[in-house]
């Protein structure tokens, strides 16, 4: 299953934090048109480097599907930085 | 069963002890010997799901915190796509990191290899203990 949803928090001292819940599917919709932009880029790529299409389709798709449940947090002092894929 | 019980049992089976005395000697085998922890041993092979690195710090007087926890699903998905490296570019890598003073030749690793590599991750857990900095990395 492809990623739901982002979060992202970002803590900085004497600052208000940021916080930011990104629903990765509309987004992708909305970015759209530059998706196939770079869909189109990474496929002349491939043909340039003599890279099975096909494969490299399918191991990037099994990369963004890997990708729930990744989170990686970071804390220095009161400074804080957090993403979460789920 | 452990070496210590089957001693015990093997001293009973020889009439060296009475099976009373057995009975208590395994009963203090048992307190002496830590509880199983949910740790890499006391789950199944292949259960883990993430790779997690944890670092602590205390640099300076500034705690410091690092808590990553990486999915497996995606270094097999990783590897993966690292197999469809066109080998001038590792030849090209191979170069730059000779520069760099680390002869590896990244030709000779194979894709089943860092498959298996991280089959075997979950029975891995690294620790390093410093006064001020502690890393683990481990699976679950």
């Amino acid at each position: 299953m492809i990623p739901q949803l982002v979060t992202v928090r970002v803590e900085r001292p004497g600052r208000a934090p940021i916080r930011a819940w990104v629903p990765v599917l509309p987004v992708a919709l909305a970015l759209s048109p530059l998706l196939i932009v770079a869909a189109l880029a990474a496929l002349i790529a491939c043909v340039v480097f003599r890279v099975d299409v096909v494969r490299a389709f399918v191991a990037g798709w099994r990369l963004v599907c890997a990708l729930p449940g990744t989170r990686v947090d970071v804390h220095e002092g009161r400074s804080a930085v957090l993403v979460s894929i789920r | 069963m452990t070496e210590q019980r089957r001693d015990i049992l093997d001293m009973l089976a020889e009439g060296k002890i009475t099976a009373a005395e057995a009975e208590q000697l395994i009963a203090a085998l048992e307190r002496t010997q830590p509880p199983v922890a949910a740790s890499a041993e006391a789950r199944p092979k292949g259960a883990a799901k993430y790779l997690r690195v944890q670092v602590d710090t205390n640099d300076g007087g500034e705690p410091g915190r690092v808590n990553v926890r990486v999915p497996l699903q995606l270094l097999r998905a990783g590897v993966r796509l690292a197999a469809l490296i066109p080998p001038q570019a590792l030849s090209q890598a191979n170069t730059e990191l000779s520069k760099s003073g680390i002869p590896f030749d990244l030709t000779q690793l194979k894709p089943e290899q860092l498959e298996e590599l991280i089959e075997h991750l979950d029975e891995v857990t690294v620790e390093v203990d410093q006064p001020d900095n502690k890393v683990r990395v481990f699976c679950e």
